[in-house]
């Protein structure tokens, strides 16, 4: 009588851990980047994606993903700018249908948001965040870093890799 | 009768899996298993307070929250120094910085990285969470090539890389923060938890600042960065010893180094110097300083020497 209900308990906690593995949806957790036609950041773009967007991932190479969009589009990611989706044991309890998974809710403007520092802002008028959003204008495109590096005989173009 | 121990099985797989899975996730299935009879109270209540403590570290800390409490303190930093107002060497440092950043472990934040100049004589660079990285027109003038001025945004990038300015935050305030946080997404917060979250945000901030503006960070965390820039500066294509000829040039509190942040507070060049030096011995290939890169710094950065 034992030995197959531990058996088929063992095979249960596989098949749990087997299917965590292969959820290969992956999350977008930065505001904005772009989706490129091959694994390095000056490469062209080929999508804009946002916080939120949800990807097929299919193959992986030096911190890079491979990723399909809902859209079809099929592009490069770096990894530190996506979750892995949270996959919900439970979801198959029909009462937790409604339940947003973690990756979900770690994507909503939970906790520090910017009411937050509004709030924040309002009470300590010394904090300059004018500056900072002046700061958030400096923009660099991957072009500029590209001829950048090419010019310093860096990364792919000298003794870097 | 032995049924239930296969449940208890299962359950701590939950808990094993709330590092894949989340926490709430874990909590709705203990309690399924409770009303169902397959889980007593006791077992309940204890994988529940598991899955709440793995909640109150600073990792779970989002990105998008990252953000905003690195925006407030690098508006707090942006309260102490005034800006140095040079588009062109702004410019200069933001392609080095973002050219170094792809290199990094962490190249893609929320809000991205950044870099300013800092309009003060103190050597010093500063990096808040989520990548708002500082350097001071005293550390810029202080650099004598590229590798150097690479070797030091690499070590700012470490910081951001390895979030050490959230690490620094006390875990009461996060145990705090994630009482009122609870479960479910919330776009608008009431008053009551509106002052509440910004009391925890001000203490959040203070304990940052701490670390970064006055009283340096952990000389684990210095050590960590300078391992962190050594990696990131030769992935790029630099030379590492850039990190130890900038050292070399603060040994001893040398040229008035006695400014804050890098070089006021303990771990000295010296140790860290030492340090380095081991690292750089270990690599398979270290990459040589190279005259055009010299040239384009002296050029980038004339403005500065007399």
């Amino acid at each position: 009588m034992n030995r197959p209900v531990r058996w088929s308990a063992l095979v249960g906690v596989l098949v749990i851990f087997t299917v965590l593995l292969l959820a290969e949806t992956v999350v977008v957790k930065i505001q904005t980047t772009n989706l490129r036609n091959e694994p390095k950041f000056y490469s062209q773009t080929i999508a804009s994606l946002t916080a939120g967007s949800s990807l097929e991932k299919l193959s992986s190479q030096d911190g890079w993903f491979k990723v399909r969009t809902a859209a079809g589009v099929v592009g490069w990611i770096h990894s530190s700018a996506v979750e892995t989706k949270k996959f919900n044991l439970l979801a198959v309890d029909k009462s937790m249908k409604t339940q947003a998974s973690a990756g979900e809710v770690a994507l909503a403007a939970k906790g520090f948001n910017k009411q937050v520092e509004e709030n924040y802002k309002a009470k300590h008028g010394e904090a300059d965040f004018a500056a900072v959003d002046r700061m958030l204008q400096l923009k660099i495109s991957p072009s500029d870093v590209e001829a950048f590096l090419r010019k310093g005989k860096l990364g792919e173009f000298g003794g870097g890799k | 009768m032995k049924a239930p121990k296969y449940w208890l099985i299962a359950a701590v797989a939950c808990v094993f899996g709330a590092g894949l899975t989340g926490c709430s996730v874990v909590q709705q299935g203990a309690k399924v298993l409770t009303d169902t009879g397959k889980l007593s109270e006791k077992d309940r209540d204890s994988i529940i307070k598991t899955s709440e403590a793995l909640r109150s570290t600073f990792s779970e800390i989002t990105e998008q929250e990252e953000y905003y409490i690195g925006r407030a303190v690098a508006a707090l930093i942006l309260s102490r120094y005034k800006v140095y107002d040079n588009g062109g060497m702004t410019n200069y440092v933001n392609v080095l910085g973002k050219a170094v950043s792809y290199s990094s472990d962490r190249p893609e934040t929320y809000g991205g990285y950044h870099f300013l100049i800092l309009d003060s004589d103190e050597v010093n660079a500063l990096a808040a969470p989520g990548g708002f990285v500082f350097v001071t027109k005293g550390l810029v003038k202080q650099c004598k090539d590229e590798e150097m001025l690479a070797s030091i945004l690499a070590h700012e990038i470490g910081h951001v890389s390895a979030k050490h300015g959230l690490a620094s935050i006390k875990k009461s305030r996060l145990v705090d923060a994630f009482k009122i946080l609870g479960k479910e997404a919330t776009t608008r917060y009431g008053p009551k938890e509106l002052a509440e979250l910004t009391g925890i945000f001000e203490n959040v901030l203070g304990d940052i600042v701490e670390s970064l503006v006055e009283k340096g960070y952990d000389r684990k965390y210095e050590y960590e960065a300078d391992q962190l820039g050594v990696k990131f500066a030769s992935r790029t294509g630099y030379d590492p010893n850039g990190l130890t000829r900038f050292l070399k040039t603060m040994v001893g509190g040398a040229s008035g180094a006695s400014g804050k942040g890098w070089f006021r507070t303990h771990p000295t060049a010296e140790d860290r110097i030492g340090k380095v030096d081991s690292s750089i011995r270990t690599m398979a290939m270290v990459p040589k300083t190279l005259p055009v890169r010299t040239e384009r710094f002296a050029q980038s950065v004339k403005g500065l020497k007399p």
